[in-house]
């Protein structure tokens, strides 16, 4: 089987920062749970779009890796999380404002927070099928400035955790930094438990007044709180498990980034220490799809990836719809 | 309002977390922080080895065979020769992991609430330190089910880290009892399993009295 790697990583963050400030001014409450991990999170603005993210990151990416954008990219994968317009995803206007010409474009729609993963497998599987040689991989989370700042949500205490941003990454047919195994898993019974709602109940598409919002039945937030922690060690383990290592292989840990607990437990599934788990929660909040392939970026522009380490990564969606994980050896020096 | 007790002003308590003290976001939150994915062992079974399983037989069934002394040497793994002694009105076994070492017990058997607690001791009759507290609670009002479940706690009294008497047990021996206490949990729950299949076994094939 031809080995797959991630070659490099880059990102977008919005200019808008937003500080707790920002959400305690519209919900009069001082301090709440929810407050806590995250200080600052980028909104998009309203001028702002998923495929101007996306085509200032993979110009980044373009830059870093010499890449010949015409040439170079067999495939592009992306996923947004709200799209500039409904019914298409991200993926030809990104094509369209940088010249490029793939093979394939593939928007999911699905895997949400993880959908990095299930975008990578599809990769892996197209260029082990030879279908194609490379591919790039865009996550944009666009949900916080869209819908989470709106001044009907501004006020709810969830709306300060998400944060928006753009990741890139690059991957190929190279020994480089392979792919030893991704696990994917799709829990269809958690599906209808994230709701988008407005106040006055009306259906997402039709016009009215007030924003819509996110919303988590406050009646299973034990439950999603209990998925979130069986789930992801569940997935990581059985990642571990066909590659026959121990929990003691891995080196360094990426996930989707929730809220502080989850990450604590995750990495504590690992046995992992505080620093080996790389994630930007007090300055980006949660990223949705995008936190993996930003923190990769993070991960090797601080140097904390490094050649001869074993990367984890992982994560879950929504309300426990999707899981996902995947082990990457770490083999070359990425800038 | 009833009254019950006399008056303590629980707010003098410090720690105390309630709803006038800690509004429920910090509960909800309180509870996230407490709630982990893993759990390294000696957290949970550091000084308490608590265990449990539920077993297909009617509670009374379960309580009655609990509380006969005898039972001890069809489910527990190693105690055997049961010899009564009655100027202590308690039992004498060979305890065979620790070769030739007795075990003494004493059963304290509650039919009300269906506790059975086994008094026991390596070496000698007289401080009886090793307590196994189980109960029987029948199933069908905690999980809506027949049969019923049997719960069981041990504690970490400070003579399984240190024998107290050294010089009571049996020429040559090598192991204490309290050695074994990061295995209690496992051995435990090899026990409960056979204590499982044994009442399960007396119950569908009606194998009660002697």
């Amino acid at each position: 089987m031809i080995a797959v790697s991630l070659m490099g990583a880059a990102s977008y963050m919005p200019e808008t920062v937003v500080d707790n400030d920002f959400f305690r001014a519209a919900s009069g409450v001082d301090r709440h749970p929810m407050f806590r991990g995250t200080q600052y999170r980028h909104h998009m603005s309203s001028g702002e779009t998923a495929s101007g993210m996306a085509t200032t990151a993979i110009g980044r990416l373009q830059k870093k890796l010499d890449l010949d954008l015409h040439r170079d990219v067999d495939a592009l994968i992306s996923n947004v999380t709200l799209p500039d317009i409904p019914f298409v995803g991200a993926g030809a206007a990104i094509v369209g404002k940088l010249g490029m010409n793939p093979k394939v474009v593939y928007d999911l729609h699905n895997g949400g927070c993880v959908s990095f993963l299930f975008m990578l497998d599809l990769a892996r599987t197209l260029i082990q099928a030879g279908k194609i040689r490379n591919a790039i991989l865009c996550n944009m989370q666009t949900a916080a400035g869209r819908v989470f700042s709106q001044d009907d949500n501004r006020k709810l205490p969830q709306s300060c955790v998400p944060g928006d941003g753009c990741g890139a990454v690059y991957v190929c047919a190279s020994e480089a930094n392979p792919i030893d195994v991704i696990i994917t898993r799709t829990h269809g019974e958690y599906a209808l438990d994230m709701n988008v709602t407005a106040p006055d109940g009306r259906d997402w598409w039709q016009p009215g007044e007030s924003a819509f919002n996110i919303d988590f039945d406050e009646a299973h937030i034990g439950s999603v709180i209990d998925r979130g922690n069986a789930l992801v060690p569940t997935a990581m383990y059985d990642a571990l498990a066909e590659t026959g290592l121990e929990p003691q292989a891995i080196d360094r840990l990426i996930t989707n980034q929730p809220n502080r607990i989850f990450l604590r437990n995750w990495r504590e599934a690992l046995f992992l220490p505080e620093e080996a788990h790389i994630h930007t929660l007090p300055e980006h909040g949660n990223l949705f799809g995008a936190a993996l392939p930003i923190c990769l970026e993070r991960g090797w522009s601080e140097g904390r990836l490094k050649p001869g380490q074993r990367l984890m990564m992982a994560g879950f969606s929504h309300a426990g719809d999707y899981s996902a994980a995947a082990i990457i050896s770490l083999n070359s020096v990425v800038h | 309002m009833v009254r019950m007790m006399s008056d303590v002003d629980v707010n003098k308590i410090e720690g105390l977390v309630r709803v006038e003290n800690v509004p429920k976001e910090d509960m909800q939150e309180l509870c996230m922080e407490m709630t982990h994915s893993v759990y390294p062992h000696k957290k949970v079974y550091g000084d308490y080895c608590p265990i449990q399983a539920h077993v297909n037989c009617p509670p009374e069934l379960a309580f009655r065979y609990l509380a006969k002394t005898e039972a001890l040497l069809e489910w527990t793994y190693s105690l055997r020769d049961m010899i009564y002694v009655p100027e202590k009105e308690l039992f004498e076994f060979t305890d065979a992991i620790g070769g030739t070492t007795k075990c003494y017990a004493k059963t304290v058997a509650h039919s009300g609430p269906m506790t059975v607690d086994y008094h026991c001791a390596w070496d000698q009759p007289d401080h009886l330190w090793m307590i196994y507290l189980m109960r029987v609670v029948p199933a069908e009002l905690v999980f809506n089910k027949s049969g019923c479940v049997i719960t069981w706690i041990n504690c970490r009294h400070p003579f399984y880290d240190e024998n107290p008497s050294p010089e009571l047990a049996p020429e040559g021996r090598k192991v204490w009892v309290g050695d074994g206490w990061p295995f209690f949990y496992a051995g435990h729950t090899v026990e409960l399993e056979n204590l499982k299949r044994i009442l399960e076994y007396r119950n569908a094939h009606n194998e009660w009295e002697v």
